[in-house]
């Protein structure tokens, strides 16, 4: 014996048949007002038929599209698997390898590395750039007894950056001074 | 990752470390030097000829012949060493190593007299000439070159190793190209 929610189940989607169906629709209290409450249930049914159906169509696609990846990424993997890490990243296999967060870790390692090198570059550049420099001569002192007369002036050569100390009144030696 | 940045970091090192040690420990040459005028003067000896004309232009001498010298390869910077003639004696004491050379105390001896003192900061790429007392017809120099003769050996010997390691190498390019880059 069905309940009378269930008859209105199958009336609706039209299951009733024959002598039920006659029984049923007299045993409404107002037809029409049924009928238009069966009109909108269809209405909603056809609705939400179509919604369903299109969602699974692309589920159904992406799933497949997925599966294509990664049967393309193994095969190239197997190939060559020297390069599995660049192909990887190539197909998007592994979606976390070029994130936003390696990304800005090799942005920032990049960034280190070229200061690192530029600092030890322009701490190279300052020596290089000094010892072009001429050589200096702080101070010189000659012997007042020896030599009451001497003077001393410095200057550079431009041609091959000798510096030269120049004595004059120095004491003269005799030419067996010049002796190895 | 971690364990690739640290294999990075440990060649840069390795190659800044190889540049490093290949541009340390200089030589330094000091003679007493006569200069003469002669009628068939020798050959300059080989640590003066990169300044041959100067000497001969400044001093207007024809002939330099080396009475005494030493050459000396400072490693600490703070060596002291004596460049002596049979009664002349030219003590170099270097007091420490800068960014443009070295720091040295020259004392010039007349046997046991000393003659002249100075102080100078020694530039590799600046040789110094001290005119000394005159000698005879000819007149004494003192002369320090840092790297002298051994500049071009060295400076040849280096340049083959360093084209025979790609790192250094590539580590020259890249100062080049700093170089180039910054003002």
């Amino acid at each position: 014996m069905k309940t009378f929610e269930e008859k209105w189940t199958a009336w609706l989607d039209g299951q009733l048949t024959g002598k039920e169906l006659i029984d049923f629709e007299a045993s409404l209290p107002d037809k029409a007002a049924a009928e238009a409450e069966k009109s909108e249930a269809h209405k909603l049914g056809s609705f939400l038929k179509e919604q369903l159906g299109a969602q699974a169509l692309s589920n159904a696609d992406f799933f497949s599209h997925q599966l294509r990846e990664r049967i393309a990424t193994e095969t190239a993997t197997q190939d060559q698997p020297a390069f599995a890490w660049l192909r990887r990243g190539e197909h998007g296999e592994r979606s976390t390898r070029w994130t936003i967060r390696r990304l800005v870790w090799s942005g920032a390692t990049s960034l280190a590395i070229f200061l690192i090198c530029a600092f030890l570059v322009m701490r190279e550049k300052n020596p290089g750039e000094q010892s072009e420099y001429l050589t200096q001569i702080l101070n010189t002192r000659v012997d007042p007894a020896i030599s009451p007369n001497a003077t001393i002036s410095i200057f550079e050569t431009k041609q091959d950056k000798v510096t030269v100390l120049w004595t004059e009144g120095l004491q003269s030696l005799p030419s067996d001074y010049a002796a190895r | 990752m971690h364990s690739r940045l640290l294999l990075i970091a440990a060649c840069f090192a390795l190659a800044i470390s190889t540049v490093s040690a290949a541009e340390t420990a200089h030589i330094v040459w000091s003679g007493l030097v006569i200069a003469e005028n002669v009628q068939q003067p020798t050959p300059i000896p080989e640590e003066l000829t990169r300044m041959e004309q100067t000497l001969k232009e400044l001093f207007g001498y024809n002939q330099f012949q080396v009475i005494g010298q030493s050459s000396k390869a400072l490693k600490t910077g703070d060596e002291d060493w004596l460049a002596s003639s049979k009664f002349f004696a030219l003590h170099v004491d270097a007091q420490g190593e800068s960014d443009a050379g070295y720091t040295v105390n020259l004392k010039l001896y007349k046997e046991q007299e000393l003659l002249l003192e100075t102080d100078a900061k020694l530039s590799k790429r600046s040789p110094l000439v001290i005119k000394g007392p005159q000698v005879g017809n000819g007149q004494l120099l003192l002369v320090l070159v840092v790297d002298a003769g051994n500049e071009q050996a060295q400076h040849h010997r280096r340049h083959a190793s360093d084209q025979s390691n790609p790192v250094v190498t590539a580590w020259r390019h890249l100062r080049r190209v700093i170089h180039d880059v910054l003002p």
